[in-house]
């Protein structure tokens, strides 16, 4: 069993080899960002540029590609492109990046390749694959609400949840580590640099003006990979504060993030041009919908 | 060029996080956090995440200046050697090598300073040589090695997380240490209770189960007190005291004059909270105690520090996981610069300057005669300058800023008759210089730097120095072969094989074995797998030593002139002297100007609203400063951070100093507060 599992990655791990070496050769992009494992057994991400260097790829442990690509590619010429290695949430955030215009479709290419199922249980992923998938087998995904830690901070009595929630985000060090590594969260300027909501050289930083305008802003493009969660360095659960956003995103308009790159936002979008099914207008919106002619 | 990314260690303090910088086109572009770094696990603080935007600054030093009246001018690296060894090698012709003193870096590599202290020592027979330790853990140098035999964290960040009870003293992890603070979370999320110590209500209080806010100064009173109640109840670990420990009838003896009531009286806390306090940390199966400069920064640091380490032993949470003592390190390579002897009683690895022994072996190792006299501290370095000292090298250290009594340090840096100042900018203190050398930032060179947990790690080198700066080593070695020594060193690794050679805790550090995860020392062997906590069975020291703590109230205390207390330290995103973070743009957007808090009670009785002018006068100086009204702090208590230039604490703090440590007072001295009239 362990060895199958074994010779599974070892599998994906060559064919995402190949294929990232086809390109390469084929001059279908100029880098490949991928990680690299060094000779001391070092792993980091690296750009690969030529072929053979290709033998020091390896694919874990996560680490998530899309902010960085979306760094090198703007600060390279114009027509410089990249191929990604990416997992599931990794690309549904490159989606996004493009639907933003944060990244331009022309200059990426994407190596799809599949998560474990391990990794999604760590991940509480629902969907540990990406749409385009070049490399690996589909694993079953986790749904989060059923994770008991998650049902503690988001599911019954309000009150008692309010005290957890605060009980974790005073511990906030303000690091911006969240907002930084998050893939989607690229703002110019950031709400969070801003003297009207967030308070110069204070901590914690505040529990509704930052932690609650950083969620928000990023309600209809969280992607759910986790990034944000993984790289606070005080253990506060911040995916979970996405999840209920993206359920009732699911749930009303059927609509997820990273998904289709043709789809806009439903907040971005006119909410009477939104399919009909499931969806739930709030009471004011009648009027309006009596003068579009419906 | 394409993008590359560098793996390498943070530069700012000792919990020594994995950095990933991205070099665009030579340039240092970004920092991200490192995923696979032992410590810090891919989470940065926001000094972290902002690591590269102070090193492409243009006040970055270029080239070496030389002091032509009031002005620098540049000169070649080809006159700027000659020249300092010249001045050097005249003033030790003229008055003996102890009248030149070296202070070595905390922010430099360890490498760099075994070279600093070698040189010093070689060339000048000298051992004046120290570094900004003293002004922060010299008291936990001094003290756990006389208890327990070693001066170093006895375990590691990791363990916090399983531990039963954190007791912290003296120490705003949250902000100083966030990355060993998450670990500390950690812990209370798997129900650890977290109990503080501290005047302040810090970000650490705002998130412990107890708190203690005791009267400023009253540490051993606090921790006695303890200890006799844990001795009263026999809550104490007797097997283990009786097994592994020596001292305990006097320890016990001396207990007697500390019952819980006058424990209480004196630090102002509750009987009965100091005896809840007591039995648990004394229970749990787990206790580890952290703590940083406010229990060493006082004029009975060492005192504090002993305490603490009796506590500790008593009920046996030393030498097993998960427990232990643990002495935050400000600086990134503090811990570094002590072990590679950049101090003037050791030589690397601690081993002492007076011992015969020690002495030949070095002298053999070196082939120079070297002096058994233990030489000067930074302080009195500093101090004697222009009587005793007549010139100094200052290598990347900022005293004017960093040391106690402010004007007096500026007066002495004047007196020297010839200064060195090598540095990546021109600091307060390189201004006094009469000649600039421009070294390499933590980005440029390669070496290691060993963390608080004695963590020895690779600094990898992303970019080249500006200009004509160089590597630090490379100006090292410059300086040592134009002083004939042989320091025809290629690559700092090769220093460190000679280091293990001639320091045994380190034996087995080798560079190629740092690549991956660093090695805890001690590491005697190249098989050695490093060491995750001390004592295990037995203490370095043999058996573990209780040692009296005396108390002895602050040297200034609160009075009719200068009623308040006032205590400095740091703030979350600004770093010491400030050289580094206030020229990072995204640090100094969080706090561009200097302040103090104040206690509301006090503001409205001082008529003083946030935000608005106060000035604070002490008996040494004043300073200009803006409010800040909070409870973070008690009534009749201010604190201000050190960082800035414009309101230099230290022109305030007291000068008065630890008696056996040398550590000045910076936590406790007596202060007057005034608003500051807007018109004058
Ligand atoms: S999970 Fe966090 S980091 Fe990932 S997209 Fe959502 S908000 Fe951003
Ligand atoms: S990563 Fe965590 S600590 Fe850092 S700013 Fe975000 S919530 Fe705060
Ligand atoms: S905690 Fe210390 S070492 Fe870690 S990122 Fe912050 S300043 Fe750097």
């Amino acid at each position: 069993m362990v060895v199958a599992v074994w010779s599974d990655k070892l599998i994906m791990l060559e064919k995402t080899k190949d294929i990232a070496k086809q390109i390469l050769e084929e001059k279908k992009s100029d880098g490949v960002l991928g990680l690299m494992k060094s000779q001391w057994d070092i792993v980091q991400p690296h750009v690969f540029e030529k072929p053979e260097e290709l033998d020091a790829l390896v694919l874990e442990p996560k680490w998530l590609l899309a902010k960085l690509s979306m760094s090198i590619l703007r600060s390279s010429p114009e027509d410089y492109r990249l191929a990604v290695i990416c997992r599931g949430c990794d690309e549904r955030a490159l989606i996004e990046l493009t639907k933003r215009n944060q990244i331009e479709k022309e200059n990426l290419l994407t190596i799809g390749i599949a998560c474990s199922k391990e990794q999604a249980a760590i991940c509480l992923c629902d969907r540990p694959y990406p749409a385009k998938l070049d490399a690996g087998e589909i694993a079953s995904g986790v749904d989060p609400f059923q994770d008991e830690r998650v049902r503690e901070f988001l599911i019954g009595n309000d009150k008692k949840r309010m005290e957890k929630w605060a009980n974790v985000l005073k511990r906030c060090i303000k690091c911006y580590g969240c907002r930084n590594s998050c893939p989607v969260c690229v703002c110019e300027p950031c709400k969070l640099e801003d003297d009207v909501w967030v308070q110069r050289g204070a901590v914690p930083a505040e529990m509704i003006t930052f932690h609650l305008i950083r969620a928000f802003h990023l309600s209809d493009t969280c992607v759910a990979c986790g990034a944000c969660q993984e790289a606070c360095p005080v253990n506060i659960p911040l995916l979970y504060l996405q999840l209920s956003m993206r359920k009732t995103l699911n749930e009303k308009y059927g609509y997820e993030a990273g998904l289709d790159p043709e789809r806009k936002s439903p907040i971005l979008s006119d909410f009477l041009k939104e399919p009909e099914t499931g969806r739930e207008y709030p009471e004011w919106i009648n009027s309006l919908r009596e003068k579009d002619g419906h | 060029m394409g993008t590359k990314f560098i793996k390498t260690i943070c530069p700012y303090c000792g919990t020594g996080c994995g950095l990933i910088i991205k070099v665009k086109d030579g340039v240092a572009v970004a920092t991200y956090p490192d995923r696979e770094h032992p410590v810090s696990r891919g989470s940065l603080c926001i000094k972290g995440w902002s690591a590269h935007e102070f090193i492409h600054h243009p006040d970055r030093l270029t080239s070496p200046l030389l002091r032509k009246g009031d002005a620098f001018q540049e000169i070649p690296w080809d006159e700027a050697i000659p020249m300092a060894v010249d001045k050097l090698r005249e003033t030790a012709a003229k008055y003996g090598g102890d009248a030149v003193g070296g202070l070595s870096s905390a922010k430099c590599t360890n490498e760099e300073n075994y070279l600093f202290q070698k040189l010093m020592r070689m060339a000048f027979k000298t051992n004046n040589v120290d570094h900004c330790a003293r002004l922060c853990h010299a008291p936990t140098t001094v003290a756990m090695a006389q208890t327990l035999g070693s001066g170093a964290m006895t375990n590691s960040i990791s363990d916090l997380a399983g531990a039963e009870c954190i007791l912290v003293i003296g120490s705003n992890a949250a902000e100083s240490h966030p990355i060993i603070m998450g670990e500390i979370y950690k812990a209370i999320d798997r129900g650890a209770t977290l109990i503080v110590v501290d005047p302040r209500k810090t970000a650490v209080v705002q998130n412990a189960k107890i708190h203690l806010p005791i009267n400023p100064g009253t540490d051993i009173p606090l921790l006695c007190g303890m200890m006799k109640h844990i001795v009263d109840e026999n809550l104490h670990d007797e097997e283990f005291v009786k097994a592994r420990m020596e001292g305990f009838e006097e320890l016990n003896e001396f207990l007697q004059l500390w019952s819980v009531k006058r424990a209480a009286g004196e630090c102002g806390i509750d009987e009965e909270l100091i005896r809840n306090v007591a039995k648990i940390y004394a229970k749990a199966k787990e206790s580890a105690i952290i703590y940083c400069m406010g229990i060493t920064q006082h004029a009975c640091g060492t005192a504090n520090v002993l305490a603490i380490c009796d506590l500790a032993m008593l009920c046996g949470h030393v030498g097993k996981e998960h427990s232990g003592i643990y002495p935050l390190r400000g600086q990134n390579n503090v811990q570094g610069a002590c072990d590679m002897g950049a101090l003037p009683n050791v030589y690397p690895g601690y081993q002492s300057v007076s011992d015969s022994a020690i002495q030949d072996k070095f002298q053999k190792a070196w082939g120079a005669e070297l002096s058994d006299k233990p030489g000067l501290t930074v302080t009195e370095i500093i101090g004697l300058a222009g009587k005793d000292i007549r010139a100094a090298y200052i290598m990347a250290e900022n005293p004017a800023l960093s040391d106690p009594d402010t004007s007096h340090v500026l007066e002495s840096l004047k007196a020297f008759d010839f200064l060195i100042v090598h540095d990546i900018f021109l600091t307060e203190t390189a201004r006094f210089a009469n000649l600039v050398l421009p070294g390499s930032c933590f980005a440029e060179k390669s070496g290691t730097f060993t963390n608080t947990e004695r963590r020895f790690q690779l600094l990898r080198k992303a970019i080249d120095p500006p200009g004509n700066a160089k590597e630090d080593f490379a100006i090292l070695c410059l300086l040592g072969s134009a002083l004939g020594l042989d320091f025809s060193y290629n690559h700092p690794g090769e220093v460190m094989e000679e280091i293990a050679l001639l320091a045994p805790a380190y034996g087995g550090i080798r560079f190629d074995r740092l690549e991956r995860k660093g090695l805890q020392w001690p590491c005697p062997d190249s098989d050695h797998p490093g060491t995750q906590y001390l004592h295990k069975d037995r203490f370095t020291r043999g058996r573990g030593l209780f040692v009296i703590p005396e108390h002895t109230p602050p040297k200034e205390l609160p009075d009719d002139d200068y009623p308040y207390y006032l205590s400095t330290g740091r703030m979350f995103a600004h770093y010491h002297t400030g050289t580094m973070t206030r020229r990072s743009p995204f640090l100094n957007r969080e706090v561009e100007e200097a302040y103090a808090e104040i206690n509301p009670e006090d503001a409205i009785h001082l008529d003083v609203k946030d935000g608005e002018k106060i000035k604070i006068t002490t008996r040494r100086g004043s300073i200009i400063t803006t409010a800040r009204i909070t409870k973070r702090v008690s009534k009749g208590c201010i604190f201000t951070p050190f960082h800035f230039t414009e309101a230099r604490a230290n022109m305030l703090t007291n000068p008065v100093l630890d008696p056996v440590s040398k550590i000045p007072e910076f936590k406790v001295c007596a202060a007057d507060v005034r608003k500051e009239s807007q018109d004058d």
